[in-house]
């Protein structure tokens, strides 16, 4: 992801994003990782590190994950111009990495993605908190993020009323996990002198015209049809995989997890056991 | 990155999981059905030219209870021949480990989604009767199916009825049966309430027969020998209830053809009426007869 944003070169940066929105290298390889089941930690068991530079590494790969369906929330739900809700943003994710927001989180109490909205929504409302650390945030070059590109998104959404709060941030972040999901899919099977997977995987399930069948598919890239197969079988698969490590990485407990991933594909996964893939 | 419209965003949560079959003799086409233990998609047998359904385990990772019932469920469904139960074709299993089983397609929908469209009681009971019979093959079988409920009831464009989900169904001749948590309240037995599943018996499914028949005559007025049959299917003691569903078959013929029926003792009143409705004809008959011999009597002697 190209720093596309206002200019915020003028001090020093306090978190570090994995760059380009990219996932965390055991969810780059997920293959690896469902041979050989380990014991994950989540990003959330990272950021309860000690270790500062740990924590701070943590910390960005959950800004990654939640910072683009953050800045949707304020622009649609908030209300908020392109500008204030660039700064709120930046100075939310700081604060939190500083004064310890995530580490407060109790499952008991609710799911994480609703804890960090509501996080989100408290910050808001108190103005002078906001105002200080916007003023502070305005001061640090935090995240590299591409804000015109999520402001550029904005236009799929014609005269949206966010009718439910956490709804929309829920449909939020599964639409960038699935975005992120699809990029490291495509930059994988490039790496592994594979593009055409992915072709096939756009062509069918990403951008499909209204007549595309395995057939069209197979005449339009100059496959057969039996390749079409075999390659909407492994792309999917690999998404599956991507979007599971993934959101394992952004939810709190294994609970969570299995419960996410119910309601997002309706199947039964485990943090500790997989299939051989 | 990527942007994703909301469309795409439902079109690979769908195929994210869509089953990958190693031979191509199955097209899938679309998903039509999502429980617990798997998911129903369509799909096309292109060897015999026909739809099929298949369904596939949402578990992803092995997951001893959820393959286990579905494996019941595909044996289950082969061991009992019934034109109310739908048939398995194949059975295997997917590339990525998950199991799965090929069966017919059924077009219809839930009892639950037809029975405001069962207008009279002869209809309702038509229905019922297709079920308990039904259920009554499989107890001779063997097979108690622990979860009867409108929901896992379809019932088909012509009027044909099936019983589905028979995955937490018990083989009676197995000693160990999954002692899982079964039932839908409303319709689960006392028993099984207690979580007396495991070694359930056909009296389990007399009960949720019985509210399943009180379910589908709802609040109209219903005669009294119909109620008491109903009433004696959901008896809290398994002892009090029918003892197989063929019994209950039997006293619902008898009640439809307006005969005396076990669960409920007439009184003298009742069996005059009974027996007035079952003979009226003759007895229409005889009276006119009568009545004619009167009148021919009473003329002949008028001078």
């Amino acid at each position: 992801m190209a720093v596309q944003g206002r200019s915020r070169d003028r001090a020093k940066g306090v978190l570090s994003l994995s760059p380009p929105d990219r996932l965390s290298p055991m969810v780059a390889y997920p293959c690896a990782f469902m041979r050989f089941p380990v014991t994950r930690r989540s990003v959330l068991e990272r950021i309860r590190e000690a270790d500062v530079d740990e924590r701070r590494a943590a910390f960005g790969d959950l800004a990654t994950a939640y910072w683009r369906p953050s800045y949707h929330y304020l622009r649609l739900h908030w209300r908020l111009s392109p500008e204030t809700a660039e700064d709120v943003v930046q100075a939310f994710f700081t604060t939190a990495f500083e004064k310890g927001y995530v580490e407060k989180y109790d499952p008991a109490k609710a799911k994480f993605r609703t804890f960090l909205r509501t996080c989100l929504d408290r910050f808001i409302q108190n103005t002078r908190q906001a105002e200080s650390a916007i003023k502070r945030g305005g001061e640090a070059t935090l995240l590299s993020l591409d804000f015109p590109g999520a402001e550029h998104e904005l236009a799929a959404y014609p005269a949206l009323v966010v009718d439910d709060a956490d709804r929309f941030f829920h449909d939020e972040t599964i639409r960038a996990l699935f975005a992120r999901t699809v990029d490291a899919m495509r930059d994988a099977f490039t790496r592994e002198g594979k593009p055409q997977v992915f072709d096939v995987f756009a062509r069918h399930d990403l951008h499909p015209s209204a007549d595309a069948t395995y057939a069209t598919v197979a005449a339009d890239l100059r496959l057969t049809t039996g390749q079409v197969t075999n390659c909407l079988h492994a792309a999917r698969r690999r998404f599956r995989e991507l979007a599971l490590a993934s959101l394992r990485d952004v939810v709190a407990t294994d609970d969570e997890y299995r419960a996410e991933a119910r309601e997002l594909f309706g199947v039964e996964v485990s943090p500790e056991r997989s299939r051989g893939v | 990155m990527t942007w994703l419209s909301d469309a795409v965003v439902g079109r690979l949560r769908e195929v994210a999981t869509w089953p990958e079959l190693t031979s191509d003799r199955y097209e899938i086409r679309r998903p039509v059905g999502r429980g617990g233990m798997g998911t129903v998609y369509a799909a096309y047998d292109t060897v015999l030219e026909r739809e099929v359904a298949i369904k596939v385990s949402n578990a992803l990772v092995p997951d001893d209870g959820l393959e286990e019932r579905l494996r019941l469920e595909a044996r289950v469904l082969a061991r009992l021949e019934h034109p109310g139960i739908v048939p398995v074709h194949d059975a295997g299993v997917l590339d990525d480990g998950r199991l799965y089983y090929v069966m017919k397609l059924v077009h219809g929908e839930t009892l639950a989604a037809r029975a405001p469209a069962l207008t009279t009681e002869a209809d309702r009971l038509a229905v019922f009767l297709r079920i308990a019979e039904t259920v009554a093959f499989a107890h001779d079988s063997g097979v108690v199916h622990r979860d009867l409920q409108p929901a896992n009831i379809m019932v088909g464009r012509f009027g044909e009825v099936l019983v589905l989900d028979w995955g937490v169904a018990r083989l009676v001749d197995l000693i160990e049966s999954p002692g899982i948590r079964v039932g839908t309240p409303g319709f689960m037995a006392p028993e099984l309430q207690r979580g007396d599943s495991a070694t359930a018996e056909p009296a389990a499914d007399i009960f949720a027969l019985g509210a399943l028949l009180n379910w589908i005559l709802g609040d109209a007025a219903v005669p009294r020998r119909l109620r008491a049959i109903a009433n004696k299917c959901a008896q809290p003691d398994p002892r009090d209830r029918y003892s197989n569903a063929a019994d209950l078959v039997a006293d619902l013929s008898r009640y439809r053809a307006g005969l005396p029926v076990s669960a409920h003792r007439d009184t003298l009143a009742e069996r005059a009426a009974l027996w007035f409705t079952k003979y009226q004809t003759l007895v229409f008959l005889i009276a006119a007869y009568l009545l004619m011999r009167a009148l021919f009597a009473f003329f002949q002697r008028t001078p």
